[in-house]
């Protein structure tokens, strides 16, 4: 069965992009735009990886860690991906467990090769 | 007759109030002006952060086109697909750059110290713009420095100066030519780290020594300028020397080529 993933991003222009990539690469996709959303969704089904944007419009993606964390149903991996490259937000998420920090425009081919390492 | 009620003491009442009122109405603007430049900090910060999400997304679809994941594609199309790339990251750069010179402009920047070779970081850069320079047969050379004691300083912030002078180097140096880091001592106790970056590029005119170093300042401002840029690079790198409380500088001629150099003390403070 394909591996599942959860973009969680609030402009669709990204999340779409990203959908594209995904599922030609053979991933199965579904995505949330809020903090709320984005508990939703992962309660809702198991999740291998999450992508998590920090800045959404209702909250920090760190809240949803936090809540998924509470309920024993993180994802079996969490990259986050924000917009700048800041050091205080980048150790915030680390030790809320991401696996990584990126920096928005992720390389694709880095991209897939880190899932692909998270996911094996 | 007494003091209080002298002419001259009425005078001098007048004028003191006179002044306390101008003092008030320079708080006042002062205030004022603090005020605005953190609404325009703010509004910088903001706008290029909505900025790059829309240009996340066009260059992670022209990534996908290019990669031929949507099919294959022809030699000019993969050309023409890597120039929306290619211009996209561009545009991140020149946002980034904004980002930061916000940042470091507020006070928002703080040093994250930690201590290690200069060496390696100078290395990491020379690697970093190999690509590029090797796109102009350029050879960035280090030429010294392996008997050099570590640096106690952010390393990420020196990473982001020494990119900025090769960076410059390697833009404005001709096809060919040299450009090279010298790292040596200096001062009457030997405490401070001089690290200079040379290249034998077109060179600045003596006054314009100062202006390349003022914020959105180009030599060359005319739109039709060979080199684009934010104009922020060496007033970011500027902030960041002298928050580790160095100096930048630039001696140059005209033709020959430049030589930027920066200070770091070898042994600040450990709070």
């Amino acid at each position: 069965m394909a591996a599942r993933i959860l973009i969680v991003e609030d402009s669709t222009l990204v999340t779409d992009a990203y959908k594209v990539l995904f599922e030609e690469s053979g991933y199965e996709v579904s995505s949330a735009r809020t903090v709320s959303e984005a508990i939703e969704a992962g309660l809702k089904v198991p999740i291998d990886l999450m992508l998590l944007d920090l800045r959404l419009p209702d909250g920090s993606g760190i809240e949803v860690l936090e809540a998924l964390r509470k309920d024993g149903r993180l994802p079996r991996a969490t990259l986050a991906m924000t917009g700048d490259n800041d050091a205080a937000s980048r150790r915030s998420c680390l030790e809320a467990g991401c696996a990584d920090v990126l920096v928005k425009p992720v390389p694709i081919r880095d991209l897939l090769r880190q899932i692909e390492r998270l996911l094996a | 007759m007494s003091m209080t009620d002298s002419p001259g003491s009425a005078g001098l009442r007048e004028r003191l109030s006179a002044l306390e009122a101008q003092r008030e109405e320079a708080q006042r603007t002062i205030d004022e002006l603090k005020s605005r430049d953190a609404l325009k900090t703010q509004f910088l910060s903001n706008i290029s952060h909505d900025l790059r999400t829309p240009l996340a997304a066009i260059i992670t679809h022209a990534e996908i086109l290019r990669e031929g994941m949507l099919g294959d594609l022809n030699p000019r199309q993969r050309d023409s697909v890597s120039g929306i790339v290619n211009g996209g990251q561009q545009l991140i750069d020149m946002i980034d750059e904004i980002l930061t010179y916000v940042r470091s402009a507020s006070d928002q920047v703080g040093l994250i110290r930690t201590e290690f070779r200069i060496t390696e970081v100078v290395d990491q850069v020379r690697l970093l713009n190999g690509a590029l320079a090797a796109k102009k047969r350029l050879t960035i050379e280090r030429l010294n420095g392996d008997d050099l004691p570590p640096v106690y300083a952010d390393r990420d912030k020196l990473k982001h100066v020494l990119g900025n002078l090769i960076g410059n180097a390697i833009k404005f140096t001709q096809d060919g030519g040299r450009i090279w880091i010298s790292l040596s001592r200096r001062g009457p106790d030997c405490d401070e780290l001089l690290v200079e970056v040379g290249d034998t590029g077109r060179g600045i005119a003596k006054d314009h020594y100062d202006l390349v170093f003022r914020e959105f300042a180009q030599v060359d401002s005319s739109p039709s300028r060979p080199h684009h840029g934010t104009g922020l690079g060496l007033a970011i790198a500027r902030k960041l020397v002298e928050l580790h409380a160095g100096r930048i500088w630039v001696e140059s001629e005209l033709g020959k080529g430049s030589r930027f150099f920066f200070t770091l003390p070898l042994n600040p403070r450990r709070d």
